[in-house]
């Protein structure tokens, strides 16, 4: 019998040390859907995903396609293919090699590893070291390794975080064509950018706690006026505002960003400070 | 059990591609034919000495070179992977926590035992090919020997790798670990036997609390079970139990030094986060 939820999440918190990092967290993915788990830095996504895999201790309950995460990790973890922010497959491996590895702990015959590196549009890069590959290729072989057994569902921490605009583009429409494939998939990302078309049900986590829960034109709708966030990646703010006024832009028009969630989530992820232009 | 000699295999293929693992077997080699070389010279002529000797100057040497680099190896394990994040992508597969732990164990230790065969093999090759005397079962024994030493130290390393927060940690653990086994115990028993009333029982406990010092008895025992060179322990254990016996305790004591530490690392790695 068919699990009602493709993943559901009970009340889970989770602590490391005295830090709270999830505070009584629950919702329901729905059988082939997409959710993407919205957040800055520390609001408890990556930590999320963790306990949807069953790999730290937790309190509360997960159930993935009906098996329960606690109790039954690696029965949980065979309807999982997980993709990591940072692809973690060996440097030194060929893409065959490292997808080979893979298939043999997920006990999937060798043919998937040719099936996977087509569908991830790495044939021609299969002898490849992965060293040598990309970011966006890299991150393509990351789902590729993810999908060889065929999981039902995909968890995806930030995909695309450390991508281009063209590479994200392209995992973006790699994600929608799983999705297509009827598979349930939940990613976390710090950006609302591109997630229109892709999911269903966008979930932001708020220092642990899910501040909300809706389509992403219901939190487009909740981030008021015409704003711009931007993320000065380390540069100093002077030299920001400098610009600005060259460009036309007065001062009074820009102020340091309060970055309530509904504007972080426009914001990049890096803990650079963060400066606010904002147009009356 | 496939996910085990998967991982385990996969710890060989990454230590042969890094080639740590060629570097330790080139190393092994030139100091088994530089230590063979040099020790005939000492005794008035050029060329090899035979395996005996050779074997008898090696074993001092790999005493503590063999636990050196199995600890620092053990320890870069767990750790190591934890801060590179391959851990937690090795655990969202569908495997156990022992398996992954199990299985890193596997090949690292068969990665490093297979650098020191693969040296020292090269070594006693060109040897016996060079010398008239050919003890090539004392060789062959003193090898297995030091194999057994790294698959302790390396489970020794991997606790010390699953108890330690970042890859530095770990490796600081190790070098005390092996300074304190291969230099400060020694040094210790003996001023506690000379200022004490330590013997017997207790000079036996001493002796199985130091895998080195095990090691290095049951190495005499077996290849040269001269009392003068067994030390305080090994003279103690021989008289009392006789040499057959003497090889039992040793190696049960041994075995016990695989097991309790790999198993403690079990428990720590199930018990930590990822």
């Amino acid at each position: 019998m068919e699990a009602p939820f493709a993943v559901s999440v009970r009340h889970v918190s989770k602590s490391y040390g005295s830090t709270r990092v999830l505070d009584d967290v629950s919702f329901d993915v729905r059988h082939g859907s997409c959710v993407a788990l919205l957040g800055g830095n520390g609001a408890g996504k990556t930590t999320s995903l963790k306990c949807l895999l069953g790999i730290v201790p937790f309190e509360g309950a997960v159930e993935v396609e009906g098996v329960p995460v606690r109790s039954r990790g690696k029965d949980a973890r065979r309807n999982i293919g997980y993709v990591p922010q940072i692809p973690a497959v060996g440097e030194q491996d060929t893409c065959v090699a490292a997808l080979s590895f893979i298939a043999e702990l997920r006990r999937v015959g060798r043919d998937r590893v040719g099936w996977a590196l087509e569908t991830a549009n790495l044939t021609a890069q299969s002898e490849m070291k992965v060293g040598e590959l990309s970011g966006g290729m890299r991150q393509r072989l990351a789902v590729a390794a993810a999908i060889l057994s065929d999981p039902p569902v995909l968890l995806l921490d930030e995909p695309a975080s450390s991508l281009d605009t063209h590479s994200r583009r392209d995992l973006h429409e790699m994600i929608a064509r799983l999705r297509g494939e009827g598979r349930t998939i939940v990613l976390s990302t710090h950006v609302l950018d591109g997630l229109e078309q892709l999911a269903d049900q966008v979930l932001v986590l708020d220092r642990g706690r899910l501040a909300f829960a809706g389509s992403v034109g219901q939190l487009s709708g909740r981030v008021r006026g015409n704003r711009f966030v931007v993320n000065l990646n380390g540069n100093s703010p002077s030299d920001f505002m400098s610009a600005l006024l060259v460009a036309g832009i007065p001062a009074e028009r820009v102020k340091p960003a309060a970055l309530p969630w509904e504007e972080m989530l426009l914001a990049a992820s890096a803990p650079d400070p963060a400066t606010q232009a904002e147009r009356s | 059990m496939n996910a085990v000699i998967t991982i385990a295999r996969k710890e060989v293929r990454d230590a042969v591609s890094s080639n740590w693992l060629i570097a330790y077997a080139v190393l092994f080699t030139l100091l088994a034919l530089g230590l063979s070389y040099l020790g005939q010279r000492n005794l008035g002529s050029v060329g090899f000495e035979n395996f005996s000797r050779t074997t008898a100057s090696l074993l001092n040497l790999c005493l503590l070179l063999a636990p050196l680099a199995a600890l620092t190896l053990g320890s870069g394990a767990i750790a190591g992977d934890r801060e590179r994040g391959t851990l937690t992508y090795l655990l969202s597969q569908p495997l156990d926590r022992w398996e992954v732990l199990i299985g890193k164990y596997l090949g690292l230790a068969a990665s490093i035992a297979l650098a020191t065969t693969l040296g020292f093999g090269i070594a006693g090759v060109v040897i016996a090919l060079q010398t008239s005397a050919m003890d090539v079962g004392t060789y062959i024994l003193f090898l297995a020997l030091v194999v057994v030493l790294i698959v302790v130290m390396t489970g020794i390393g991997l606790a010390l790798s699953a108890v330690s927060k970042t890859r530095a940690q770990a490796l600081g653990l190790a070098m005390l670990v092996w300074f304190v086994v291969a230099f400060v115990f020694d040094l210790v028993l003996i001023g506690m036997v000379s200022a004490t009333s330590v013997h017997g029982g207790g000079l036996l406990a001493a002796l199985l609390l130091n895998p080195i010092e095990i090691v290095r008895v049951l190495a005499i025992i077996q290849l040269e079970p001269d009392l003068q060179i067994l030390g305080p322990f090994g003279s103690y254990l021989m008289e009392r139990v006789g040499r057959a016996n003497a090889t039992i305790i040793l190696s049960a004591a041994l075995l016990m030094w695989v097991a309790v530490p790999v198993t403690l690392a079990s428990w720590l790695f199930e018990s930590r986060e990822a």
